[in-house]
């Protein structure tokens, strides 16, 4: 594994947590992120999510949820999803605030907002490394099953690259080749750190 | 150091690096190697370097990169010898492994930054280049042909994008930053991590040409501009990366903004004949690229929004672009609020500055500071303010730019594009006037060309320069010899703060040479700055002047103030006369004025002196023109008004010099020397003011006046003055208007007048920008006040600003927020003002009111937040509010005072503070008289809604009736006595007090601590309010467990209704459950505090404790069994009905030490509710019941009770009858007189039964109801069943003849313990 990955999605609880956990397992050098503001889990109703700061452990919204409504947030997946995310590492982290987390060569987002919030966010950064990074975006609905989808795209999407020499030269045909393959709609961006 | 023996060493490790057959011998060799050279002096490792040059033909790709990477380390140390190492770096550059290639191109940009920083400021340092240095340029320059070379040669991909990257360093390096920091020292900038800049070559480096670097920065830029032409031959990821590069170039560099988007916009990547290319992606890079530009505030960019929102939007990403506009927007207007502050803060430290002349290092540090705020906020601001009309400005924006660009004005700081529009328009007209006759014509062009709004800004610009006093007029016709004095002045006025911020760098540009031709314009754009800061908010001028004012003494004696204003005066009128279409010429001449004008601290004089003579003006008009105030014809006022403005600046410019001289000279200890002014081709100071003083007309004569005339005068001039504000559809001419009107209102303490203004001002306070006009009179009045105390302007003040709040709540509607904002924004705020704000609040009691006490209360609120003077003040006014009778008023106040004021850290405590005495003063009926007569008329009100809030409650069973029932109790005592105006008063006093319980629960704790010693109206309302509250506290009772767990001694009422209402409704919390629990097993054993949450029983919860809920008083019980029939949501009821009538007939008297008639009671209250204890219910209990070995006491009262509500139940009960005949009944004593009972009432269907007991029991059963008897042997008669009943029941019944024998059978079967005689008995029938 020569390659290190960033899997980045808005709250980094459901998307980028799923292909965090699917990567890890096969091995990948892998973080994951979030660009948000702030971390969001479903609430009782649409109005009152939950919402908590980045840093803040996965075990404790797990306790958190657990204690305000067990049956609620059991029936609707959070539970066992923070319960994965544990698992996995201690707390979510944000994207933007990740420069002391060193280089990565790939990074996958799963939504565009998102993709454009890393690309601007590497475009501002001062660029002394001179390092090229892959971004690139692949479009995963914020659900549990759709995450689930999207973890194994990724892992797969993943492994092509890391099966080309220098990703610099194939980057297009591994892109369209999958494409074709997963009958998804990638885009991809270069940036350097 | 080591020596020899550590380049000994070296060479054999560099040896074994490159001769060994193994890889990681060779590796770990070669790192030991580069730790000695890193170790040793920098000349000893040159030594070496020739051998570590060798390794770059090793065969291993590790090996050649680890070489890079020491060469890269080492450059990093030094780079004095790295010319032996960097032939290498281009060998590298050709090499097969694309990771070498890349390190290779890494490495060579960060030496090509390092040594191009060295190149620089060692020349700036030192004044020569080391020939080392030289050397390693070229190199560097081989170093970037080769790269560019790379770039189309047929090579890995990764390398090229950092080829790609190269390229935009490089021209980002060699473009001029427009947006920067030029006039910093470079090396300072460095070190705060900014990246080189063109603009630090210094003129004349012997190696580095800063316009031809420029003009190669401009090819490559071309270069990566033909990649995107080439798109179609190059892979996908390259494209990227150009346009990536290219899109961040124009970010950063704005002069090739157009260039870029233009590349950009033709550029259609669906068009080209992709060559396996990721389509998709380029498309979306360009969104990118547009959508980063329009997030830009650069005004060269901004100029293109709409056509990239074009773009964007026909890229289907309208939205994102939308979003990101909305973004910016939002950004701009914080910045600029905060770039306000900040040069609010600006002014106060350049004033302060001027007078600690002496102290450089003290200046040396502002200067940075203020340049950085200056920078920044022009490049923003000036987009926003001029935003629609500004071309002029733009091309001259783009023309410095340009000339930047092409290395024409490479090093004069001048036209830098950081001036503001106004700033960059004055130094043309200033350039234009030194031209003399020839510009004027020119000139003329311009003016007409200038956009109104644009040379209200000049006028008003200028206008902030006119000298402190005007000057004699006898001294009128020395001037030519001041003029040789006047740059001295410039720099001892102002220049002391001001020049600093060039002076770093000029001293770098021209270390030998004087400071002065920068030094005008700089200061220029310094005061014109403030002033343009001063017109977009007017009144923090006024406010600024204030400390400024005491501080210089007003040298000229009044007298000849007044004489200098009539001269000026008359020129102004002179001006007027002559043609009103020439007033260019004044207009023109302020800029020449501006070099040698004083600071901006001397303002306030020039201005008021003008209100003087803006005075003498109308007088001097004809007279029918005065009283022509009304008519529209102002055209030619407006003239006056702006000649009158600018003209006298010459005269008073002249002047000047001689009247500071002492102060000149005082300051003039800075370096600045007099001698040092240099007539130069771009500052045009000099002759300009020659030229102007040539034009000056001839004066006028000059009139005096009796006081009375002056006053009247004063008070036309002020009519017509706001006649004309009002009237004026140029925006240009107000701010003028405003000061002008401001000044002259302070100069006339009259009540009319004072009237009029207010009238007139308020007549049309929204459309005409009487706010703004009200606040500048305000703010001079209030700078008076502060510059001498013992003048009438307080009092003024006072009546002036009472009587617009007055006008204002009077005119304006309710929801009119200019109350709140006048006082949000006048400089203090009287006592007078305070009170009347208070009356507002609280004395309006009719009902359209209303709306006024929520604008009162709107306006304290604003006032607490924004104005610390005033806040215990206002803060008193809101927390009277919510104690008044007034229901409306108190809500509003309530409302604010919790939500809103509450939460503020600094007064919450206060807030609280006055609560808790308002709550204790309750409990403790403390009542001050006026309250309770104030409450008078209101409580009769309260009372009926207590009323009506009670039945309400006792119509839902669910509900505790105890407490309903006190207060009930209390109602009609309160007729009686006076304890419903306590209550209405206690209500009143107490509800600030839990609406902030509803914000911190844990204030609860003192309710119930005082609870106890509360009387009973003030106990009912508290109960009013904690129904309230514990609603709206809904997830936050948490804070209440401790409370509940540890209730004191006397709350019990009030923690029994607290708990209903946690659990009311729903299923009581789980943690509730348990507090309440343990509090019942430890402290309190009553069991009615278990009532709210006995739905969370469960079926053995609820059992052992069912016999101390029957002993309670009969509602409790009735609410505890509705809670316990009621369960909860998730585990259903914790008993049945049936489970409740048997649990009630378990109950031993005896055992549980319960009177029986609470116990029958208890069952009495099940019959009651018919619909829950229905027929069925009953049958099944008793029928549970009956089969018991042990029949319960109550059983036969039961039947009796469930016969009596449900007669249909009758063939039941005979069943249930006929069970208990089985069971000789008759043996039971207790239950036999309840059987007897029974049948008698259930007669006739008793017969049956009746018949069935045997002779003895049956003949008992006669005596005791004899009126059996006779319906019963009418039944045996008619009926059948004669012969199948026993003879001795005939005998008895008198149907059969009886035998003596027979008898004592019976009576012996009667006493016979034997069960079979009855059985034998039963098998007869």
């Amino acid at each position: 594994m020569k390659l290190r990955h960033a899997m980045v999605c808005s709250s980094n609880q459901n998307r980028s947590m799923e292909a965090h956990a699917v990567l890890k397992r096969e091995g990948f050098d892998v973080a994951s992120y979030g660009t948000g503001q702030h971390v969001k889990l479903p609430g009782p109703s649409l109005r009152e999510p939950n919402v908590y700061d980045f840093g803040t452990p996965y075990k404790h919204m797990f306790e958190d949820l657990r204690r305000k409504d067990t049956e609620l947030y059991r029936r609707n997946g959070i539970l066992p999803m923070l319960k994965r995310n544990l698992g996995v590492k201690l707390a979510p982290q944000r994207w933007q605030d990740n420069a002391a987390d060193g280089t990565f060569d790939v990074v996958l987002t799963f939504e565009e907002k998102v993709f454009d919030a890393v690309i601007e966010d590497l475009h501002n950064r001062n660029h002394v490394l001179l390092k090229p990074v892959l971004v690139i975006n692949l479009e995963v609905k914020d659900n549990h099953e759709e995450a689930a989808i999207g973890g194994r795209l990724a892992l797969q999407l993943c492994q092509e690259i890391e099966n080309t020499e220098n990703w610099e030269d194939s980057v297009d045909d591994v892109i369209m080749n999958f494409e074709r393959q997963n009958h998804r709609k990638l885009v991809y961006s270069i940036s350097y750190y | 150091m080591a020596g020899p023996p550590a380049r000994e060493q070296a060479l054999s490790l560099l040896a074994a690096a490159n001769n060994h057959g193994d890889l990681a011998v060779k590796l770990s060799s070669l790192k030991q190697a580069k730790d000695i050279l890193l170790s040793v002096e920098p000349s000893q490792a040159a030594e070496i370097f020739p051998y570590l040059v060798e390794l770059q033909y090793s065969p291993e790709t590790l090996v050649r990169k680890y070489l890079l990477e020491i060469i890269d380390e080492i450059g990093a140390k030094t780079t004095e010898h790295l010319s032996i190492l960097l032939p290498a770096l281009l060998t590298f550059l050709k090499d097969n492994n694309p990771t070498v290639a890349k390190q290779s191109i890494v490495t060579g940009t960060n030496f090509f930054c390092v040594v191009l920083e060295e190149l620089a400021f060692q020349f700036q340092r030192r004044g020569i280049v080391e020939r080392w240095l030289e050397e390693l340029w070229t190199w560097i320059l081989k170093f970037r042909d080769a790269v560019l070379c790379f770039l189309f040669e047929v090579r890995p991909v990764g390398p090229k994008l950092l080829a790609i990257k190269f390229l935009e360093i490089y021209v980002l390096h060699f473009t001029l930053d427009s947006n920067g920091s030029g006039t910093q020292n470079p090396e300072v900038t460095i070190r705060q991590g900014k990246a080189f800049n063109v603009s630090w070559i210094t003129d004349g480096h012997p190696v580095l040409d800063a316009s031809a670097l420029i003009s190669d920065a401009n090819r490559y830029m071309c270069i990566l501009l033909d990649i995107l032409q080439s798109a179609s031959s190059f892979p996908g990821s390259l494209t990227i990366a150009a346009i990536n590069s290219l899109a961040a170039i124009a970010r950063k560099r704005p002069v090739y903004y157009k260039s870029v988007v233009t590349a950009l916009l033709d550029f259609n990547p669906s068009l080209e004949p992709a060559k396996g290319a990721h389509t998709v992606s380029i498309q979306y890079c360009l969104r990118t690229a547009f959508l980063g530009f329009l997030r830009c505030t650069h005004p060269v960019i901004a100029e293109s929004r709409e056509r990239l929102l074009k773009e964007l939007r026909s890229m289907n990403a309208g939205d994102a672009a939308d979003q990101v506009v909305r973004h910016v927007d939002k950004i701009m207007k914080n910045y600029e609020r905060a770039s306000k502050d900040l040069k609010f803060a600006k002014d106060d430290h350049l004033s302060t500055q001027l007078h600690i002349s002496g102290d450089a290092t003290k200046k040396r540090s502002a200067p940075s500071n203020n340049d950085e705020q200056h920078n920044s906020f022009d490049a923003s601001s000036k987009r926003l303010r001029y935003g629609p009309n500004s071309d002029t400005t733009t091309s001259i924006n783009n023309d410095a730019g340009q000339n930047h660009v092409n290395g024409i004005f490479p090093k004069l700081p001048v036209l830098d594009v950081d001036l503001t529009p106004v700033e960059q328009m004055i130094a043309m007209i200033g350039a234009l006037i030194a031209e003399g006759e020839r510009g004027v014509q020119s000139l003329e062009i311009l003016v007409s060309n200038i956009h109104a709004d644009l040379l209200a800004d000049i006028v008003i610009t200028n206008m902030k320069h006119l000298p402190e006093n005007p000057p004699p007029v006898a001294k009128y016709s020395n001037r030519p010899g001041d003029s040789s004095t006047d740059p001295a002045q410039v720099v001892s006025s102002n220049g002391s703060a001001t020049s600093m911020q060039t002076s770093d760098l000029s001293a770098k540009v021209h270390a030998s040479s004087s400071n002065t031709t920068s030094l005008p314009f700089s200061d220029m754009s310094i005061s014109s700055n403030l002033s343009t800061d001063s017109k977009r908010d007017p009144r923090r001028d006024p406010r600024r002047l204030d400390p400024r004012r005491m501080v210089i003494p007003i040298e000229a004696p009044p007298t000849s103030v007044f004489e200098d204003n009539a001269n000026a005066v008359q020129l102004a009128v002179q001006t007027d006369f002559d043609a009103s279409s020439s007033f260019i010429p004044p207009v023109l001449l302020p800029p020449s004025s501006i070099p040698e004008s004083t600071s901006p601290l001397l303002m306030p004089t020039n201005e008021t002196d003008l209100n003087l003579s803006e005075l003498e003006v109308d007088l001097s008009i004809p007279e029918d023109e005065v009283q022509d105030v009304n008519a529209n014809a102002f055209s030619p006022d407006r003239v006056t008004n702006n000649a009158l403005l600018l003209s006298p600046s010459p005269i008073n410019k002249a002047e000047e010099p001689v009247v500071h001289e002492s102060m000149d000279v005082a300051m003039l200890d800075e370096a600045y020397s007099p001698s040092s002014q240099e007539t130069d081709p771009f500052s045009p100071d000099t002759e300009a003011a020659e030229i102007s003083l040539a034009e000056l007309p001839v004066l006028p004569v000059y009139v005096n006046l009796a006081e009375d005339h002056q006053r009247n005068a004063r008070r036309l001039a002020l009519e017509r003055l706001i006649n004309l504000y009002q009237n004026s559809e140029r925006t240009d001419l107000k701010q003028t208007q405003i000061a002008l009107v401001a000044r002259l209102f302070a100069q006339i303490d009259d009540n009319d007048v004072i009237e009029m203004v207010q009238k007139r001002i308020v007549s049309d306070y929204e459309q005409k920008k009487g706010h703004e006009l009200v606040l500048h009179i305000l703010y001079h009045l209030h700078s008076l006040v502060i510059s001498d105390s013992a003048s009438s302007a307080a009092a003024v003040y006072e009546k002036f600003l009472l009587g617009v709040a007055k006008s204002l709540l009077v005119d304006l509607p309710a929801s009119n927020k200019s109350f709140s904002r006048l006082l949000g924004e006048v400089p203090c705020i009287p006592d007078s003002v305070l009170a009347m704000l208070d009356d507002i609040c609280t004395k309006s009691h009719s009902g359209a009111d209303g709306d006024r006490v929520t604008q009162g209360l709107g306006a304290v609120w604003s006032l607490i937040l924004g104005r610390p003077q005033s806040r215990q003040a206002c803060l008193a006014i809101a927390l009277k509010c919510t104690v008044l009778p007034e229901d409306d008023v108190q809500a509003k106040a309530i409302r604010l005072v919790s939500n809103k004021l509450y939460a503020v850290s600094y007064i919450s405590e206060n807030i609280e503070q006055f609560a808790t005495d308002m709550f204790l003063s309750a409990v403790d009926q403390r009542f001050s008289d006026s309250l309770l007569s104030q409450s008078a008329h209101s409580e009769k009100r309260i009372g009926v809604q207590v009323e009506s809030m009670e039945t309400s409650i006792s119509g839902s069973h669910v509900s505790e009736p105890g407490i309903s029932e006190t207060s009930t109790s209390v109602i009609q005592d309160a007729s009686m006595d006076d304890s419903s105006s306590v209550f209405s008063q206690s209500h009143r006093l107490m509800s600030l007090f839990f609406a902030l319980c509803a914000k911190k629960p844990t204030l609860l704790e003192l309710v119930f601590n005082s609870y106890g010693r509360a009387s009973k109206a003030v106990k009912q309302a508290v109960h009013r309010h904690v129904s309230v509250l514990v609603r709206s506290l809904g997830s936050s009772y948490s804070q209440l467990l401790h409370i509940i767990s540890n209730p004191p001694h006397g709350s019990e009422d009030l923690l029994i209704q607290v708990l209903h209402l946690l659990s009311e409704g729903q299923t009581p919390p789980p943690d509730l459950v348990v507090t309440v629990k343990h509090l019942y097993e430890t402290k309190l054993k009553d069991a009615t505090i278990l009532i709210p949450i006995l739905s969370a029983f469960s079926r053995d919860e609820v059992l052992p404790i069912f016999p101390r809920l029957v002993q309670l008083p009969l509602p409790k019980f009735q609410t505890a069994l509705a809670h316990i029939l009621q369960g909860s949501a998730h585990t259903g009821p914790a008993l049945t009905p049936v489970e409740v009538l048997v649990a009630i007939h378990d109950i031993s008297p005896d055992k549980d030490g319960l009177p029986l008639k609470k116990i029958t009671d208890a069952c009495s209250a099940c019959f009651e509710q018919r619909t829950v204890f229905t027929q069925q219910v009953l049958a099944k209990a008793l029928n549970q019941m009956v089969d018991r070995t042990q029949l319960p006491l109550l059983y036969m009262r039961t039947v009796i009770q469930a016969i009596d509500a449900f007669p249909t139940l009758v063939d039941f009960v005979m069943e249930i009858l006929m069970k208990l005949v089985n069971r000789q009944v008759w043996r039971m004593p207790k239950l036999w007189v309840g059987f007897l009972k029974c049948i008698s009432q259930t007669q006739p269907h008793s017969f049956h039964v009746l018949l069935q007991l045997p002779s003895s029991p049956l003949e008992s059963a006669l005596n005791k109801y004899p009126n059996l008897r006779g319906p019963l042997t009418a039944f045996v008669n008619q009926s059948n069943s004669k012969t199948s009943l026993p003879r001795s029941t005939l005998v008895l019944l008198g149907l059969a003849s009886e035998t003596h024998i027979q008898q004592p059978q019976v009576t012996s079967s009667l006493h016979a313990s034997d069960p079979n005689s009855s059985i034998s008995g039963t098998t007869f029938t």
